[in-house]
C-alpha cells in the first residue's frame, strides 16, 4: 500500500516537474490534468507563477546602463567617509536595540538615585512600606516603558 | 595560478575568462575584472531578486547585492562556485531588505500606485498578482522558496538543479511539487 502511494506521489512529481518545463519553454498555456483536483491546482498555480513575472531578460543596453550606474554608485560610497564605530552605534534608527538598553538604563539610574530621597526619614516600619512603594513605582515605570516601547515597534 | 594558465594556453578572449581567473585578476588589483562578473552574473541576479522584490526596489536591491560582492571578493576564498556564492548573497540581501523594511514600519510591499508609475508593460492586475505572490513567497519556507527560484527565475532544468543541491532528480521533483502545494496554499489564504 505504501509503495503504491510512493509510486502514485512520484508519477505526480514527474507530472507537474513535466508540465512546469512545458510551461516554462512557452509550450504549453493550459492546465492539462482534469482528472486529479490536486494536480489541477498546482497546475494553474504554475500558471499563476509564471504569468504574473515577466519571462524578458535584460537587455544589452540596459545591462550597461546598470554598470554605469552601479560604477557611480561605487565611487560615491567610496568617497562618502565611513561613520566611525561610536556613530555607527548610536544610530538609534538602525540600532533601536540600543536605544532601548539606554533608556532602560537611565530609568533605573533614576529610579536607583531617587530611591533615598523618596524615603522619609520616619520610623523603621513606615520606612519598610515606603521603600516598598518606591519599588514598586520603579519597576511599574520600567514596564510602563517596555510596554509602551513593544506597542510602538509592533505599529 | 593565473601565470601558468597563461603560459600553457593561449589567453582566451576576457569574455570567456573562468569567473575564478577573473576572481583572481581583480584580487591582483585589476578592478576591470569585476566589470565582466558583473555583466555576467547580473541576469540572474536581476531575475531572481524581480521575483521577491517589489518592482520599485529591484534594481536598488540588485546594486547592493554587487557592492556587497565587491566589497567581500578578497575574501572569496573559492570553496563553491562564484555562482553559488552570488546566489546566497543575494538571499542575504534580499532578507535584509525585509528585515530592513519592517524595522522603518514601512509596508513589506509597496503601494500599487507606486509599483505602476514606474513599471513598463506590466497591466496594473498583472501587478497586484506579483505583489501577491510575492507575499505569498516570503512566507515560504527557505528551501520551497529556493527552488521555485531555480526553477522559473534562473530557468534551471531539473537535473541541474538537482546537481547543485546535491540531490537526485525524483527528490529535487518531489520537493518541486511540495514547494508549489505551499505556494498554492499561502496563496488561497
Amino acid at each position: 500500500m505504501s509503495s503504491q502511494n510512493e509510486q502514485f506521489d512520484r508519477k505526480k512529481d514527474d507530472h507537474l516537474a513535466e508540465f512546469a518545463d512545458q510551461v516554462l519553454d512557452g509550450k504549453n498555456r493550459q492546465t492539462a490534468s482534469t482528472s486529479d483536483e490536486e494536480l489541477l491546482g498546482l497546475e494553474r498555480t504554475i500558471l499563476r507563477l509564471r504569468d504574473a513575472h515577466p519571462s524578458d531578460s535584460l537587455s544589452e543596453a540596459e545591462t550597461k546602463r546598470m554598470l554605469v550606474r552601479f560604477k557611480s554608485r561605487l565611487r560615491r560610497e567610496e568617497q562618502t567617509p565611513k561613520p566611525s564605530f561610536w556613530q555607527r552605534l548610536f544610530d538609534f534608527q538602525s540600532n533601536p536595540q540600543v536605544a532601548m538598553i539606554l533608556a532602560v538604563a537611565a530609568v533605573l539610574i533614576l529610579a536607583v538615585v531617587s530611591l533615598p530621597l523618596l524615603t522619609p526619614s520616619g520610623g523603621s516600619v513606615t520606612g519598610t512600606a515606603s521603600n516598598m512603594s518606591t519599588t514598586f513605582f520603579a519597576v511599574g515605570l520600567i514596564g510602563l516603558l517596555l510596554i509602551v516601547y513593544w506597542f510602538s515597534r509592533r505599529k | 595560478m593565473t601565470t601558468n594558465y597563461m603560459s600553457d594556453t593561449p589567453n582566451p578572449p576576457i569574455q570567456e575568462t573562468a569567473d575564478e581567473l577573473l576572481i583572481q585578476q581583480f584580487k591582483d588589483g585589476n578592478r576591470d575584472a569585476f566589470d565582466l562578473l558583473y555583466q555576467r552574473h547580473l541576469p540572474n541576479v536581476y531575475k531572481r531578486v524581480r521575483y521577491v522584490v517589489p518592482e520599485n526596489d529591484v534594481e536598488d536591491v540588485t546594486q547592493e547585492i554587487f557592492i556587497a560582492a565587491l566589497k567581500s571578493l578578497p575574501s572569496f576564498r573559492g570553496d563553491s562556485k562564484f555562482g553559488t556564492w552570488l546566489r546566497t548573497l543575494t538571499n542575504h540581501k534580499v532578507a535584509e531588505f525585509y528585515r530592513k523594511r519592517t524595522r522603518k514600519q514601512e509596508p513589506l510591499l509597496a503601494p500599487l500606485s507606486e509599483a505602476t508609475s514606474h513599471s513598463t508593460g506590466s497591466t496594473s492586475k498583472t501587478l497586484e498578482e506579483r505583489v501577491y505572490i510575492q507575499r505569498a513567497m516570503q512566507n515560504l519556507p527557505e528551501n520551497y522558496r529556493e527552488i521555485i527560484l531555480l526553477r522559473f527565475a534562473e530557468d534551471l532544468q531539473f537535473n541541474e538543479i538537482a546537481e547543485l543541491t546535491h540531490q537526485n532528480l525524483e527528490a529535487t521533483k518531489s520537493l518541486f511539487r511540495r514547494a508549489i502545494a505551499a505556494l498554492r496554499t499561502h496563496l488561497e489564504k
